[in-house]
């Protein structure tokens, strides 16, 4: 089995996971340090290796695949520290990345400040040029025209262009010639074009599309080859690919031409994890494997993902920073949503008596009440402790021993305020924290969604990196080739098809001899009533297609998925057929997920612990107290090296032969 | 303290936890209504610029849950369900109702309301209602906005009393065919009419499995207890103001019918003690044969907006909340109730934002940190209805939309300046702008800029949000554009010392070089090369320019949002001017200039 490293670069830890050392899959973590390109990846490498009982050189001599994550790229968008770049547009639209497409949260709050643009109208330059919906050319770009703003940019000292002029997916005549200019003239500034990057249509998004990627080309190009020679130097010789955020992966050198997609990567990893865990677990208590919410619990924040009849769910609005006032980066990617909510939320009363929890944190210094740090206010991990959840002993392996009294002060004080006792208050802040506190929220969390069954696999304090173990190699291919469904241009389509098999079996062909064991199509066609705007994807193949009633057959399939999903359909208005794509997957080697090796259990230990207002006198169990194939009745707490799972009454745990618990509700 | 105004201690007779989940629960599905009808909404000032909105309203009339509506749709929906239960006592689960009339609590007769009784164990709970603006409800002309309209057979919009066009989950086949022969767009209007349909479903459809997980029991409760915190939130916050009695006026440009303008006074009395605050809108004109006459739903409304938005602390938007604002109004009055036949087709608002700016400016008599500056409240040529016969694909279909390209400047605040993409009082920032390639594939259309126009915004320590200045004209057969904006003569005003913003302009390009200025309530009928060439109002500013933080005022310049010589005469900074074409601040210069010219 080959060997393979995957490192997600967080924020806070830095999480390696191997595969194919012995038949385990082995996490190793670190804190992220970001002196170095590298961070913590030695560290982390070290960890690893340590558990595998080799040198960490001598586990990089012996991998095939190096699965590469970091947040680097989306910190640096949402600190403001990529490289000084100027936005191309078509002269009377300076304003794209001003207005971007208007809408806010929070209608009346006048205290928020108007968003900046991602790049600053002094560094945005309209072009004189205009090509009309039809593509033909109302307003042409003359050389002088181009050179003279390539002079105003050579004076801005920018380091990257984004090109992004009106309907150049038509007619990219005019984005050509700029680019073809700028690469003259200035040949170190690196540069996006819109209808390259991403041929869809509205321009605000396009620009946003490059604005984002051409910032990111000069930084991210450097810190990617300055982690290829670090690897280099530490003695690996493999093939390197760096995750996406479509949940695939890509090698370097075409990663590096649209660095976009590595920003959000590693969250985008959290579905596949979730995936290959509930596949290898189908049968042992998890019935339906295609149908999955995936959630990831970080320091800060709390990700959600949802995987629907087997396939990640994808958009393209994923936003970086507030939904309508960050900034879109407006292409295909896995639908990720956070929540910024950690054991450091402060809990507090609102005028009016309502318990609102967050967003204001106490981070680690002071901290929460319970870490003697001087903290008074009370947070999600005071009110864990409180309910008798936490060990002062074990807590943060360890590191920090907690003053529980403390905790009761600070949550007993907040109680006082809305008339409750200090468990009652604390069972209510963690509650209304919802996802702040791993797996001690995660049974209210899926009870109020209605989910009966939760599988916490055992490398979850690594889900994205064990992720990459399950991605595979993923590139999209659109063609744009509008038809409808009262006039359907069934040999046009065809052609269209074929037009894209031809450019996903180029892109095969490049991956011979990369370790890509086979080759999945998945087919797509964007779709949507005549007169909507929005479309949606309805999956298509062969068989569908060839069919001679192949109009009939996408239509009432696009009718059936408009009915799932909006309650309505319109089977008498005419469909329209716009873009036609595949997701061509090159399948990379999969590790299995095989039975956990078991160690004898240490003595059995009791907690007074709160559930449901009572308190409790509640078994504190370790992975190896529980046996595969039996049951344990809650309430019950697992005490884990990252967090602790609460089970509270009425919902039983198993652990499974391959180390993951499973928490269900218990029929009633 | 008064009973009304409860102890926090005692406060809360619900499981305090429960309180704030089910409220996250009602508004989620109150999103989930809202993407289904952006989604699946076929005329463009739905799928792209939103201008819908959805809510959950109680059995009892109560608006419980509307997410990130607009302001003037959904405040007043309560009024709206209440004309359902009197109306229909036949109500039963399956039903579906059109109600766009805006004498039975509608804004106006353009925003078709889709209301779908939610039914759980036979009972009546909850009604969820759809609102969207259309794209042509039937008026006599090609505009949603009649605004000389002297009546409502003048009007001539379809009117629907609210009407059952669904029973038992099925359409009811005549009010469909009245709608298809009435309205110039009937495809797309039937379209908008399942988006909207759609949207009030799936809120049924969640309410149920709502219900279903709590039960009925505790959901009425919820819902009793957390409109009580909702008062007692606004009681809250109404109590930390001074005692005190406010009045403001904003006066609507002239018109043919009020040729000195239409002058609005709003009197404002606050009540800490009670926790309450009273607006009287009835010392004001009587309604004008114009559709320039406010609903008794967009009056009520446009009165809550104004004092929301002065309002800062976090209180919830339901009806809850309102029971703390006290509306008077006047039956007759143009800021009123209108007796029928009047017209109300500028209803949601040219005069309302004559309401909603005052109240909102009226706050900052209190002192700096109170109250709003006013926002730019135009509808021209960035709002227009355009209408015409797209040839382009061989076959002859007419389109009738209203565009939302432009936007008016946001008022500054006591903390920050203007939103830029303010749109105007009653839709502040929520309604989303069209994308001019969408609009070009979808209408035989050329928009050639869309652009902020430097030192548009009112001066101020806090400025206005610059106006936007759009241009566009049809590509090849004629366009017929509507537009109907105020603030040419009356601009959005300042606060504490800032400055008004800038006037509406509107003028039109023609294709053989000629340019003439249009009034900016009217229309127009374009050939191919004309333009259409306006901008909306600016914001006002609020505070003392003299006050604005130099390196504001400098970025401001770099920025392009005001020019080198406001920022000397307007703002009393001076700037250096380097080579290399970079801009500091004269800290010298400055000081000296500011305190040797006091405003």
């Amino acid at each position: 089995m080959p060997v393979r490293i995957t490192v997600d670069i967080g924020g806070t830890c830095t999480d390696l996971v191997v595969s194919g050392v012995g038949d385990q899959i082995v996490v190793g973590k670190a804190l992220t340090t970001f002196d170095a390109p590298e961070g913590g990846l030695w560290e982390a490498l070290s960890d690893a290796a340590r558990q595998l009982d080799l040198a960490p050189d001598e586990l990089l001599r012996q991998t095939e695949l190096f699965v590469y994550s970091t947040t680097r790229a989306t910190n640096a968008i949402l600190e403001g520290t990529t490289s000084p770049t100027a936005l191309l547009v078509t002269e009377g639209f300076r304003d794209l990345l001003v207005r971007k497409e208007g809408g806010r949260l929070r209608p009346y709050d006048f205290a928020t400040p108007f968003p900046k643009p991602y790049i600053p109208r002094h560094l945005t330059f309209e072009v004189p040029e205009r090509i009309a919906v039809t593509g033909e050319v109302v307003r042409p770009l003359t050389t002088a025209a181009a050179d003279d703003v390539i002079d105003r940019i050579r004076l801005a000292n920018v380091e990257a262009v984004a090109i992004a002029l009106v309907w150049s997916i038509v007619n990219p005549a005019h984005e050509d010639l700029l680019t073809q200019r700028i690469n003259a003239a200035l040949p170190e500034v690196a540069v996006s074009v819109s209808h390259r990057l991403n041929p869809v249509i509205r321009e605000f998004r396009r620009a946003s599309s490059v604005a984002l990627d051409a910032s990111l080309k000069p930084l991210m190009q450097k810190h990617l080859h300055a982690i290829d020679q670090w690897l280099r130097s530490a003695g690996y010789s493999g093939r390197l690919v760096a995750a996406t955020s479509l949940g695939g992966v890509l090698f370097f050198e075409d990663i590096i031409e649209r660095p976009i997609y590595l920003a959000k990567s590693g969250p985008a990893l959290a579905p596949m994890a979730g995936l290959a865990y509930s596949a290898a677990e189908a049968g042992s208590g998890v019935k339906d494997v295609r149908d999955i919410v995936v959630c990831d619990t970080g320091g800060t924040s709390f990700d959600v993902s949802l995987v629907r009849g087997g396939r990640p769910v994808v958009t393209r609005e994923t936003w970086l920073g507030e939904t309508h006032t960050g900034h879109l980066t407006g292409l295909a990617s896995l639908d990720v949503r956070s929540v910024g909510a950690g054991g450091g939320s402060i809990a507090r009363i609102a005028a009016g008596g309502l318990l609102q929890v967050g967003p204001r944190s106490a981070g680690s210094d002071p901290g929460p009440a319970c870490y003697g740090l001087g903290g008074v206010e009370p947070t999600v991990t005071d009110a864990a402790a409180v309910l008798g959840y936490l060990d002062a002993e074990s807590f943060l392996g360890g590191r920090v021993r907690l003053n529980i009294p403390a905790a009761h002060d600070a949550v007993g004080k907040l109680g006082e305020q809305i008339g409750l006792d200090p468990a009652r208050t604390a069972a209510a802040i963690l509650t209304v924290a919802g996802g702040g506190a791993a797996g001690m929220t995660i049974v209210p969390i899926v009870e109020a969604i209605g989910c009966s069954r939760v599988l916490i696999p055992p490398t979850a304090g690594a889900l994205s990196a064990t992720g990459a173990h399950f991605s595979d190699v993923l590139r999209e291919f659109t063609r744009s080739y509008p038809t409808t469904s009262a006039a359907f241009d069934h040999d046009g389509v065809v052609a269209a098809k074929r037009a894209l098999d031809d450019e996903a079996r180029a892109f095969g062909e490049r991956l011979h001899g990369t370790g890509v064991t086979g080759f999945e199509w998945d087919y797509i066609v964007e779709s949507r009533y005549a007169e909507q705007i929005w479309d949606l994807e309805v999956p298509f193949d062969d068989e569908m297609l060839n069919a001679p009633d192949a109009a009939a057959r996408l239509r009432s399939a696009f009718d059936a998925e408009h009915q799932r999903i909006f309650t309505v359909s319109d089977p008498s208005e005419t469909v329209e057929f716009l873009a036609w794509k595949v997701r061509a997957r090159g399948v990379l080697h999969h590790p299995d997920i095989v039975a956990a090796p078991r160690t004898e259990p240490a003595p059995r230990r009791h907690r007074a612990a709160v559930f449901e207002g009572h308190i409790v006198d509640t078994p504190v169990l370790g992975r190896d107290d529980l046996i595969p194939g039996e049951s344990t009745t809650g309430p019950v707490l697992v005490q884990l090296v990252t967090t602790t799972i609460v089970v509270p009454p009425r919902w039983t745990l198993q652990i499974t032969d391959r180390g993951s618990f499973i928490l269900s509700k218990e029929q009633s | 303290m008064t009973e009304t105004i409860e102890t926090l201690s005692d406060a809360i007779d619900f499981d305090p936890v429960l309180l704030p989940v089910l409220a996250g629960r009602f508004e989620t599905i109150v999103r989930e209504m809202t993407n289904t009808l952006f989604r699946t909404g076929r005329s463009s000032v739905l799928n792209m610029a939103r201008d819908f909105s959805c809510c959950i309203v109680t059995a009892d009339n109560d608006l419980l849950a509307c997410a990130e509506g607009l302001q003037v749709h959904v405040l007043g929906a309560g009024m709206q369900t209440e004309s359902m239960t009197e109306l229909h006592p036949e109500l039963a689960p399956g039903d579906a109702y059109l109600h766009n009339d805006p004498f039975l609590g509608n804004t106006h007769t353009a925003d078709h309301t889709i209301l779908v009784p939610v039914f759980y164990g036979g009972r009546h709970l909850f009604t969820a209602a759809a609102k969207a603006h259309q794209g042509d409800c039937g008026n006599a002309e090609p505009t949603t906005y009649m605004a000389f309209a002297e009546d409502i057979y003048a009007e001539g919009g379809l009117n629907f009393p609210c009407v059952a066009i669904q029973r038992d989950y099925s359409d009811v086949e005549d009010i469909i065919r009245m709608c298809r022969r009435r309205i110039r767009v009937p495809d797309i209007w039937y379209g908008d009419y399942l988006a909207t349909l759609g949207a009030a479903r799936v809120g049924e459809r969640r309410i149920i499995e709502l219900v279903d997980k709590y039960g009925p029991e505790t959901v009425q409760q919820f819902v009793t207890e957390w409109l009580n915190y909702s008062e007692r939130s606004m009681a809250a916050a109404i109590a930390r103001l001074p005692e005190r009695q406010l009045t403001a006026s904003s006066t609507h440009d002239p018109i043919d019918c009020a040729p000195e303008g239409i002058p609005i006074t709003v009197k404002l009395d606050i009540k800490p003690a009670e926790g309450k605050i009273v607006v009287d809108l009835r010392d004001n004109p009587d309604c004008i044969p114009a559709g320039f006459n406010l609903s008794q739903a967009t009056a009520t409304s446009g009165a809550i907006i104004g004092i929301l938005n002065a309002i800062p602390e976090d209180v919830p938007r339901n009806s809850g909340a309102f029971r703390r604002i006290e509306v008077e109004l006047r039956e007759g009055c143009i800021v009123g109730i209108p007796p029928e036949p009047m017209s109300t087709s500028l209803a949601t608002t040219n005069v309302l934002e004559r309401v909603i700016n005052p109240v909102q400016r009226a706050f900052a008599q209190l002192g700096f940190g109170h109250g709003l500056a006013e926002g730019g409240g135009a509808c021209g040529a960035g709002f227009a209805v355009i209408s015409g016969v797209d040839r382009r694909t061989g076959t002859e279909r007419p389109y009738v939309n209203q565009l939302v390209v432009g936007s008016n400047g946001g008022p500054g605040t006591p903390t920050c300046d203007g939103w830029v993409t303010y749109c105007m009082p009653d839709a502040a920032m929520v309604v989303y702008s069209d994308s001019v390639e969408v609009l070009e594939q979808r209408f035989p259309m050329q928009v050639n800029h869309i652009r902020l126009l430097t030192d548009s915004g009112g001066a101020g320590q806090f400025r206005g949000a610059p106006a936007t200045e759009v241009a566009f004209g049809p590509t090849d057969t004629d366009m017929t554009v509507y537009y109907f904006a105020d603030f040419a003569q009356h601009p959005a005003l300042g606060v504490l010392g800032g400055l008004p913003g800038s006037p509406v302009t509107l003028r039109r390009d023609n294709a053989d070089g000629t340019s003439v200025d249009l009034a900016p309530i009217g229309d127009t009928t374009l050939g191919a090369g004309d333009m259409v060439i306006g901008a909306e109002a600016g914001g006002g500013g609020y505070g003392d320019p003299y006050l604005r933080d130099p390196a504001l005022v400098l970025d401001d310049v770099v920025e392009g949002w005001i020019s080198v010589d406001a920022a000397v005469e307007v703002y009393g900074v001076r700037l250096h001017h380097h080579e290399d074409g970079q801009y500091t601040v004269n800290d010298d210069a400055t000081r000296i200039l500011r305190t040797r010219s006091p405003r």
